[in-house]
C-alpha cells in the first residue's frame, strides 16, 4: 500500500479527472443509489444469515465466505487492472499448505501468527511470479502472463502430489483448529462471524484501493495499457503491485480455509481451483467488487443446492451459463442491477468545489490542469 | 545398449503423441491468435469415439477414421457457432473455449461415469528387434504421426488451399481484398485443427485408456508447447512439441520424476520470458 500511494504520488498530476458524474449532481442522485444498496444488502443477509440457517448450512456459508474474499483477490488483479491470472490458486493453495505446515510441525495455531503467516506466503508468492512474470525489460502479452500463471499453478498441483512431505495425493489431514489464547475456532457461528468480519474489513480496504487515485491508474491499465505508459506511469510496476496485493488477500483467503475445512490438498493449488474462482468472478461480475462476492455466493449456491439431485449434469448447466455469461452479459450478473457509470465509479478524494462552481468552470479547470 | 534404446523409443513415441496433439493447438494459435482451452476436449471426443466404436462391437480402426471427421465436424460448428465471436479479444476466447471444455468434459464424464475404460490395441503385439521388444501401436503412432505431420506440410506449402491459409494469416485484410472468404478459411483451420486432436485422442486412448480428465493431462503441455515453440508458422509449435514431449519423457529417467515434471515447465516458461517470439520466429510454413 505505501508504495502503491508513493506511486500515485508522483505521477497524478492535479485533479485532472473530475468523473463526469461530479458534473451532474441530479443524475448523480439517481444513478449513485445502486450500489450502496447492494452491498448493504449483502452485508445484512450475511449477518443474519447463521441465525435462520441450520448448522450444518452455517459450514457451509462459512466456506462461501471464504471464498468470496478468495474471489475478491483475482477481482482485483482480473476486474481492476486486467490481468488474467489462472493460477490464482496457488497463492490461496500454498498459503494453505503453509499454514497447514504450520500447525502440523510446529503446532503453530494461533490466529494472529497464522494469518499473517498466510498472508505473507500468498505475497511472496506473488512477488515471485508476479515479478518473474510481469516486469522486465519486454512488457509480457497477456497471453503470456495468463498461461504462465496457469502453467505456475499446475506445475504446484504436480509439485504437491508428488511431494511426500507435503502429503502427496492425500494431502494434509487432520489440521488442528485456529485459536485465540485457550479459545478455539470450530465450524460454527464464532468462525462464520469471524470469516465474515474479515471479509468486510478487505473489502473496505479494497473498495478504498480501488476508488483511490491508484485504482484509477488501474481501471486505465484494464482500458489501455499504451495510453496509461504514455502519461508517465509504470505500467509494469502498477501489475506487479497489484498482483501481490491479490496475492496476499488470496493467502488470507487460503489459510482461513485451510483451518476451517481441517485439512489442505493438491486440487487447492491446482488448475481447478483457479478456474472456480474466475467462474464466480466471471458470474458475479468483474470489476466491481460486490459482483466478484455475488458470483462466489449465487455459484457455490446453486452448486450446493443442485448437487443434491442433479450432481452430474450441474458442472455441464455451469458450463452453459458461463457461455451464454460470456456471450451476452461481458460484465457479469450484477450488470442486471448496475449501471456502467456506477460500475465504473469515481476516484479519489472528492474535489472541494464552490457552489457557484459551473460545469464550464470545472472544464475550464480540467483544460489548465492538463499539461 | 538396449536398455538406452528402449528409453530412447519411449521418448520418441511420447514426443510424438504430444506434437499430435500440439498440431492442432498450434495451427489454432497461429492463425486466429486464440489459445483454444477445448483442445483437451477434442481429444477426449477422438478418444470417446473410438471407444464408442469399440463398445459397439465395430472394429478398432473405424472408430478411429471416424473421430478426426466427426471432430472435425463439430468443430466446424462450433466455430461458426460462438468461437467466431472471440476472435477480437483473446482472453475471452479462453474463457470461452474453457466453458465449451467443461461442457463437453462434463459431458462424457457423465456418458463413462467415473471409470478408466480401456481399448485394446488395434495392432498388438511388439516388434522384435533383436534382443529388443518395443512396442508396436507406439510404433505405429509414431509413424502416424510422421505422415500427418508430412501431410500437413504439403497442404500448408503446395496446395492453393494452403496458399489461402497462409494468406489469410499474414494479412487477413489483404487475403479479404484479394477474394479470399477469410471466415470460412478461419471455420476450415478451426475444423482441421480439432480434427487433429481428434485423431490423437483416438490413437492415444489404447495408450492411456479412456477418462474424462484425458484431455486436460495434455492441454497445458501443449500450451507450453506452442509458446516455447513460437505462434505464427506450422513450423514453430511443432518444434516446440518436439522439445517439450523430449524433456518430459527423458527427465524422468534422469532426475526424481516430482522434480522433472516441474522443472519442465519451469524451464519453458523462463525460456519464454526471454525469448517471447518462440524457437522459430516469423509467420508462414
Amino acid at each position: 500500500m505505501g508504495a502503491a500511494k508513493q506511486i500515485v504520488r508522483v505521477n497524478v498530476g492535479g485533479e485532472a479527472d473530475v468523473p463526469a458524474l461530479e458534473r451532474a449532481p441530479t443524475e448523480r442522485a439517481i444513478g449513485r443509489k445502486v450500489l450502496p444498496i447492494v452491498e448493504g444488502v449483502v452485508l445484512v443477509a450475511a449477518l443474519v444469515a447463521p441465525l435462520l440457517l441450520q448448522d450444518y448450512l452455517t459450514v457451509f456459508a462459512t466456506r462461501v465466505v471464504i471464498l468470496a474474499l478468495f474471489a475478491l483477490s483475482f477481482d482485483l488483479v482480473w476486474g481492476y487492472a486486467g490481468i488474467m491470472s489462472f493460477g490464482q490458486a496457488l497463492f490461496f493453495g500454498s498459503a494453505g499448505y503453509g499454514v497447514a505446515l504450520l500447525a502440523r510441525d510446529l503446532d503453530i495455531t494461533n490466529i494472529f501468527l497464522v494469518l499473517p503467516a498466510g498472508t505473507i506466503i500468498g505475497l511472496t508468492f506473488a512477488l515471485l511470479l508476479g515479478g518473474f512474470l510481469l516486469l522486465g525489460r519486454h512488457p509480457s502479452s497477456v497471453i503470456f502472463v495468463s498461461l504462465g500463471t496457469l502453467t505456475g499453478s499446475y506445475a504446484a498441483d504436480r509439485l504437491a502430489r508428488g511431494w511426500y512431505y507435503l502429503g502427496g495425493q492425500n494431502g494434509i489431514p487432520s489440521i488442528a483448529p485456529m485459536t485465540v489464547g485457550s479459545y478455539e475456532f470450530s465450524e460454527g457461528p464464532a468462525f462464520y462471524y469471524l470469516v465474515l468480519g474479515i471479509l468486510v474489513v478487505v473489502y473496505l480496504l479494497c473498495r478504498f484501493l480501488v476508488r483511490s487515485q491508484f485504482g484509477l491508474a488501474l481501471a486505465g491499465l484494464r482500458e489501455n495499457e499504451q495510453r496509461i505508459a504514455f502519461f508517465g506511469y509504470k505500467a509494469q510496476h502498477l501489475k506487479a503491485i497489484i498482483f501481490a496485493i491479490g496475492g496476499a488477500v488470496a493467502g488470507l483467503a487460503g489459510s482461513l480455509y485451510a483451518f476451517h475445512e481441517g485439512f489442505v490438498w493438491p486440487n487447492m493449488v491446482g488448475v481447478v481451483v483457479s478456474t472456480q474462482v474466475v467462474l464466480y468472478v466471471l458470474f458475479g461480475g468483474s470489476g466491481t467488487l460486490i459482483g466478484a462476492v455475488i458470483g462466489a455466493v449465487i455459484v457455490e449456491g446453486v452448486s450446493f443446492w443442485l448437487s443434491d439431485n442433479y450432481r452430474d449434469i450441474w458442472p455441464i448447466i455451469l458450463g452453459l451459463l458461463l457461455l451464454l455469461v460470456i456471450l451476452f452479459r461481458p460484465l457479469g450478473l450484477i450488470s442486471f442491477v448496475l449501471g456502467e457509470r456506477e460500475r465504473v465509479g469515481s476516484f479519489g478524494a472528492r474535489p472541494k468545489k464552490t457552489e457557484k462552481q459551473t460545469e464550464k468552470h470545472s472544464l475550464k479547470e480540467k483544460r489548465n490542469a492538463a499539461p | 545398449m538396449a536398455n538406452a534404446f528402449v528409453a530412447a523409443f519411449e521418448i520418441l513415441s511420447f514426443g510424438a503423441i504430444i506434437v499430435l496433439i500440439v498440431l492442432g493447438l498450434g495451427i489454432i494459435a497461429s492463425m486466429m491468435g486464440i489459445f483454444n482451452f477445448a483442445q483437451g476436449e477434442f481429444v477426449l471426443l477422438g478418444a470417446y469415439i473410438t471407444y464408442l466404436a469399440y463398445a459397439k462391437g465395430l472394429p478398432i480402426w473405424t472408430g478411429m477414421v471416424a473421430a478426426p471427421f466427426v471432430v472435425g465436424a463439430l468443430g466446424f460448428v462450433l466455430e461458426a457457432l460462438i468461437i467466431r465471436r472471440f476472435y477480437a479479444a483473446p482472453i475471452v476466447a479462453m474463457l470461452g473455449t474453457y466453458a465449451l471444455g467443461l461442457i463437453i468434459r462434463e459431458s462424457v464424464r457423465g456418458l463413462i461415469g467415473g471409470f478408466y475404460l480401456t481399448v485394446p490395441e488395434p495392432i498388438g503385439g511388439s516388434i522384435d528387434i533383436g534382443a529388443m521388444h518395443i512396442s508396436a501401436w507406439r510404433f505405429t503412432i509414431i509413424v502416424i504421426t510422421l505422415l500427418v505431420m508430412a501431410g500437413c506440410y504439403l497442404l500448408l506449402s503446395r496446395t492453393s488451399f494452403g496458399l489461402r491459409v497462409r494468406a489469410t494469416l499474414e494479412n487477413p485484410a489483404l487475403a479479404r481484398a484479394s477474394g479470399i472468404s477469410t471466415p470460412l478459411i478461419y471455420g476450415a483451420t478451426f475444423a482441421f485443427g480439432a480434427a487433429l486432436a481428434g485423431l490423437a485422442g483416438a490413437l492415444i486412448v489404447p495408450v492411456f485408456s479412456l477418462f474424462a480428465d484425458l484431455g486436460l493431462r495434455f492441454l497445458i503441455q501443449g500450451f507450453v508447447a506452442v509458446m516455447v515453440g513460437g505462434v505464427g508458422s506450422f513450423i514453430g509449435p511443432v518444434a516446440g512439441a518436439g522439445v517439450i514431449g523430449t524433456l518430459s519423457a527423458a527427465l524422468p529417467w534422469v532426475i526424481a520424476p516430482v522434480v522433472a515434471d516441474v522443472l519442465v515447465f519451469v524451464l519453458a516458461i523462463v525460456f519464454i520470458k526471454f525469448r517471447p517470439q518462440g524457437l522459430i520466429a516469423g509467420k508462414g510454413v
